[in-house]
């Protein structure tokens, strides 16, 4: 594998209500975004499992993105704070493990914000460009 | 009638039990008047094979409680998971204790009808490194010892014919034998979260050696040692000053020790190298699910799953089982030990995930096992 030939590749999970709409706005409005993102739809962010997370870095993701309905916007009254809690501990997990903080990333996108999530992707990508493959990815994985 | 609170010095009445206890005999005599009078259902107690093994077992004879006193330094097990679903009554060293407390939380033990007898540990051994001790530091052969001690920061080995031989432990330390190694960092030498906190600190004079320094932390342990007294297999006598002063000066020596070797042991690394080193360390595994069997805060029991994420097909950097793992942990592990004494491959596992659990539980001032009003850090708390 050279490096001409890698493209990052990022997970993202998306809430059904706000940032999964957000994406959906995203195209509706077509704003530019590179084609590096996998979108993973769950009904809420506190479905997020930090085992999902996990478990994307070791199938080979360059970054995961966590994101949700804004603080207090939850469809289910308070998912995303949920989420939060244990995004936070996440954090810290992955930073301990080694990988780039830049590697996982929160961010809460409502399902108007189109363009925030267009931009938030874009800029990730750019920031995963930099540091090159993900040390977790596994052999033979592109 | 003892108080919540009280700090007592107290010893068996039984002459044959108080010589046999490594101090006293007080805490064999709590547990058997437990037993004797129906506070619980059975006794947690080690069964001594030799010197470097026991097996724990539950036995609701009181005969056989009386008979197992005496400590052992060389048999590292954790009893916490015995107390799983049981009314009983139960030793242990701050580890077990804490593992009960955590096993408590998360509605594995029901902390009502179980009895804990905490003792002050300063800490235990591994039972292969310390037959390799005796042989290449105190040139006994292992099967002559009839006795260990630790006594003044000495470790003393009596051998059958009579001889002693005693060496700092420190100098043992220092050529990688004596303590466990998560032992030498321990941060709980007193388990004051136990009902009964006990231990030969702060006992001094004539009575050294023969009786136990004893704390009630609680409810049930006043509960616990008015039984025994009621019953007449103990006698207490409140502790002086000095003896609490003494109590608290070995603790707070031990702990200020501890620290030193914390740092000793977790050297900063770099972050390009400490994920290397992790996925170089679990690369030996061999998937045996051994670290999460005797864990003593795994709740997950007989239905956790996190042994059947390992697939060879997977092709993963590290494998599932122990992201899994790791996460469990973060907001539970109380570095007894346990996980690395049993790998057969010999990965430091414990040292691997307290890396990953002291920052987190710091950071949150959270120190597992120790509070009950505390719920696990993981656990969502909403306004």
């Amino acid at each position: 594998m050279t490096d001409k030939e890698w493209e990052p590749k990022i997970v993202a999970f998306c809430c059904n209500w706000c940032s999964y709409g957000g994406a959906d706005t995203a195209g509706m409005g077509r704003f530019q975004q590179p084609s590096s993102l996998r979108i993973i739809r769950v009904m809420c962010s506190g479905r997020i499992d930090p085992m999902h997370v996990l478990n994307a870095f070791l199938e080979g993701a360059d970054a995961v993105l966590v994101t949700g309905c804004h603080i207090g916007d939850c469809h289910y009254v308070n998912g995303n704070y949920k989420a939060e809690v244990r995004y936070r501990f996440l954090e810290e997990m992955v930073r301990e493990l080694g990988l780039e903080p830049e590697r996982l990333q929160l961010n809460w996108i409502s399902a108007s914000e189109g363009e925030k999530f267009a931009n938030f992707v874009r800029d990730v990508t750019a920031q995963i460009r930099q540091l090159g493959p993900s040390p977790l990815k596994p052999e033979g994985v592109n | 009638m003892v108080k919540v609170g009280d700090r007592l010095l107290g010893y068996a009445t039984d002459p044959d039990v108080r010589s046999r206890g490594a101090s006293g005999g007080l805490v064999t005599a709590v547990l058997a008047a437990a037993l004797e009078k129906g506070l619980v259902e059975g006794v947690v107690v080690l069964k001594r094979m030799d010197e470097y093994e026991a097996i724990p077992v539950i036995t609701d004879d009181v005969q056989e409680v009386l008979a197992s006193g005496g400590s052992m330094h060389a048999v590292p097990v954790n009893l916490a998971k015995h107390a799983v679903g049981r009314k009983i009554a139960m030793p242990g060293k701050p580890c077990d204790v804490r593992g009960v407390i955590e096993q408590a939380k998360r509605n594995g033990v029901d902390l009502e009808s179980t009895y804990i007898v905490g003792l002050n540990c300063g800490g235990t051994m591994h039972p292969v490194v310390t037959r390799e001790m005796l042989v290449r530091m105190y040139e006994i052969d292992p099967e002559d010892v009839s006795g260990e001690e630790i006594e003044k920061g000495k470790l003393i080995f009596r051998t059958k014919d009579g001889e002693e031989k005693a060496i700092p432990i420190d100098d043992l330390e220092e050529a990688g034998y004596g303590r466990r190694e998560n032992c030498r960092y321990c941060t709980v030498k007193i388990p004051t979260s136990a009902d009964l906190a006990c231990g030969n600190w702060g006992v001094i004079g004539e009575l050294a050696g023969n009786a136990t320094f004893c704390e009630v932390m609680n409810e049930k342990g006043k509960r616990l040692l008015d039984n025994a007294i009621e019953a007449g297999f103990v006698d207490v006598r409140p502790a002086d000053e000095k003896a609490i002063a003494i109590r608290e000066k070995v603790n707070s020596a031990m702990l200020s020790l501890g620290s030193e070797w914390k740092e000793k042991v977790f050297t900063e690394m770099p972050d390009q190298e400490r994920l290397s080193y992790y996925m170089e360390q679990f690369a030996d595994c061999i998937h045996c699910g051994a670290c999460k069997e005797v864990c003593p805060v795994c709740t997950c029991g007989e239905d956790s799953k996190c042994t059947m994420f390992h697939s060879l097909a997977d092709n993963y950097r590290m494998s599932m089982y122990h992201m899994v793992r790791l996460l469990h942990l973060s907001d539970s592990c109380i570095g007894c030990g346990q996980c690395s004494d049993v790998c057969p491959v010999d990965i430091p596992v414990t040292s691997i995930f307290r890396r990953f659990a002291d920052p987190a539980q710091k950071k949150r001032n959270y120190e597992p096992g120790m509070d009950l009003t505390r719920p696990p850090f993981l656990e969502v708390m909403l306004k």
